[in-house]
């Protein structure tokens, strides 16, 4: 870790002043001019502690209204803090919200003027980048109206292709990418792994653990505007999930109601473990499932596992019948059902198992129980896994031959 | 010097914004008070007989015009910089950029236009025959550069302490018609009972209507004195104005 430091921040806070009259305006106004505190104010953000070297990547996770935002403002100078300092040496390319900075009245290629303007371009430059931003945006025609007439998606499109162009040392992102369709955020996703292997350095706010995971080193998990946890991103993650998990788990009703019927799951391991937090797993390690099934009747159900990514895409599922499996009796009414993948060939990321419980005759649903996997690791293959396969070399047809000589 | 760049973008954007829309665009600038000098013109020589007293007097449209168009050049560029911060709340809140520009930029278009305009309508008049001194015209435009001093003073006030008492923006129209009236731009010093004639000089404004006449149209005159103590009251509000905002600045965001 000998590469500079590029962002530091140290005892970082950012409170706002409460005010709800314009008599308190324009008292806050005499304290500030005559240099006395605010009487009375909400903090957002309390003591944030905060260092990116030269190409590291952070990952900020935290709930709505953890001061994730804020926090990306005070780097950027958009906010200045109420205590503390932040330093940042570099030039600094930001999307922070949908549009920051674009003029709805002008046309696209105008706003690209103005935004490069604010980074400290001079028109030359911008005249030698236009090109550039105008093939990454991909917008058509749309870049010569005006912007008030754009999706969200074109709006983000030009914010993008406006902070690639630059090159910046140092790529600050907020949730932005969420609202680009499926090609243009693996484009993204794409330029920034790019970015990343070129020496850049990245903080990505995102609720996907998924992008998260995929393109950050580090992570912060930012909650009530204070530092939960930060330091490896699986570790840091893991602990975000778990502490959401708990809190759905709290906010969910009980199985109570599930007892009464015909079929419900009573338990569910992964690798012998039942403690309900996400399991962590390196890549191409086993996954052993085993669940407890409860039969009112005692007819023997059908236990099905399915394997989900974090947001819902299903990857794989099996059930019982289908193999012809029938599960082992521990007693009158409660079945046991195990099943092992050997060398999970599941790409890095968040993912999650599913064991339902079904009829005998495996027709109807009765219960589910979920748990997360995530499958640690660094992978630049696309999708959900990875697929056995070869390369296959060929001698030269004798036609390229000739073209050759 | 990206700070004087990025200046210079929202200077053309200010002037740009102006008249987008509009069907005559640019040529708006130089009609706008023109039209105002016709109709005070109108007013004031024919309804009102007024006249610059003295025996060599010039006539009161070439007196009138060179005491408007700075007082036009001054009032717009304030008014439009007071709201400056309050109307680019949306960029604030989201790009880091240096406050002072988003003013820097109001005054400076304004004071861009009518500085042009002001040559213009001066070399108009002397075209129709009135013996305007051309030679003194860069000096002159030395008093415009001494009056958007003064003017980004005030603006930088303004603009700040409009960010928390929004009451100003509605008021200022108000008050910049008030300040007009009290500065001898319609009327001449000498037009005033003596013992109200020195009041004049509380007024800041005085000054540069009395120093164009002086220099253009060689009518009345204006003391050295008078003129450091003028630059001293330009120096002393810019450092006010911009003291003022460079203290608020940083709180801007928790307020617009």
């Amino acid at each position: 870790m000998s590469e500079p430091l590029l962002v530091e921040a140290r005892g970082l806070s950012k409170s706002y002043p409460l005010v709800f009259r314009s008599r308190d305006r324009a008292r806050a106004l005499w304290q500030l001019l005559s240099g006395r505190g605010h009487a009375q104010s909400t903090t957002v953000l309390r003591d944030v502690d905060l260092q990116v070297r030269r190409g590291e990547s952070l990952g900020l996770i935290g709930e709505n209204g953890a001061g994730k935002s804020t926090l990306l403002k005070l780097l950027t100078g958009v906010l200045t803090p109420s205590t503390g300092s932040v330093a940042v040496h570099g030039r600094v390319g930001a999307l922070l919200e949908l549009g920051a900075g674009f003029h709805p009245e002008y046309s696209g290629r105008d706003n690209i003027a103005l935004s490069a303007a604010l980074y400290g371009l001079s028109a030359d430059e911008v005249r030698g980048k236009l090109p550039e931003i105008v093939a990454f945006a991909d917008i058509g025609s749309y870049i010569d109206e005006p912007v008030k007439h754009y999706s969200s998606g074109m709006v983000v499109r030009l914010g993008f292709a406006i902070v690639a162009a630059l090159h910046p040392d140092l790529l600050i992102t907020d949730e932005v990418l969420a609202v680009g369709d499926e090609s243009f955020q693996k484009k993204c996703v794409r330029w920034m792994e790019d970015y990343l292997a070129g020496g850049g350095t990245l903080i990505l706010v995102s609720h996907s653990m998924y992008h998260v995971q995929k393109l950050c080193r580090r992570a912060c998990w930012l909650r009530h505007g204070e530092v939960a946890a930060a330091g490896e991103v699986f570790d840091v993650t893991q602990a975000y999930l778990a502490y959401q998990e708990r809190k759905s788990a709290a906010a969910a009703p009980t199985r109570e109601g599930v007892a009464g019927q015909e079929f419900h799951l009573l338990e569910l391991f992964l690798n012998d473990d039942a403690s309900g937090a996400p399991l962590v797993l390196d890549r191409g390690a086993g996954l052993r499932a085993r669940v407890r099934l409860h039969a009112r009747d005692g007819r023997a159900p059908v236990a099905m596992f399915g394997i989900v990514r974090a947001d819902g895409t299903p990857v794989y599922g099996v059930g019982s019948d289908m193999d012809g499996v029938t599960l082992t009796r521990e007693s009158d009414n409660v079945y046991t059902a195990e099943i092992e993948f050997p060398e999970l060939p599941l790409l890095p990321g968040s993912y999650a198992l599913r064991a339902h419980a079904l009829d005998p005759e495996g027709v109807r649903l009765f219960d589910t129980l979920e748990r997360g996997v995530s499958i640690r690791g660094e992978s630049r293959e696309f999708g959900l896994v990875r697929l056995r396969h070869r390369w296959i070399a060929r001698e030269a047809t004798a036609d390229a031959r000739s073209v050759r000589a | 010097m990206p700070a004087l760049q990025l200046a210079l973008h929202f200077v053309r954007r200010d002037i740009r914004n102006r008249y987008l829309g509009s069907f005559s665009g640019g040529a708006w600038a130089l009609l706008q008070p023109l039209i105002q000098l016709a109709v005070y013109g109108f007013v004031f020589v024919y309804v009102f007989k007024a006249r610059v007293p003295g025996a060599d007097a010039p006539g009161y449209v070439p007196f009138l015009a060179l005491g408007l168009w700075p007082w036009v050049a001054f009032s717009e560029g304030v008014a439009r910089a007071a709201t400056a911060i309050q109307d680019n709340a949306a960029l604030i809140g989201k790009v880091a950029l240096p406050r002072e520009v988003l003013v820097f930029a109001a005054v400076a278009a304004s004071f861009l236009i009518h500085g042009i305009g002001f040559c213009a309508i001066a070399l108009a008049l002397s075209l129709f025959g009135t013996p305007l001194d051309l030679l003194m015209l860069p000096v002159a435009l030395g008093g415009f550069v001494q009056l958007f001093v003064l003017a980004l003073g005030v603006a930088f006030l303004l603009a700040a302490i409009q960010v928390f008492i929004r009451d100003l923006a509605p008021a200022l129209p108000q008050l910049l018609m008030l300040w007009m009236f009290a500065s001898p731009i319609f009327y001449a010093r000498e037009t005033l009972p003596e013992r109200y004639q020195g009041w004049l000089d509380l007024n800041p404004f005085t000054h540069y209507a009395e120093l164009f006449r002086a220099l253009l149209l060689h009518s009345g005159t204006v003391t050295v004195s008078g003129q450091l103590w003028s630059l001293l009251v330009a120096a002393l509000l810019f450092a006010l104005g911009y003291g003022v905002f460079r203290r608020l600045a940083p709180h801007f965001e928790d307020f617009l």
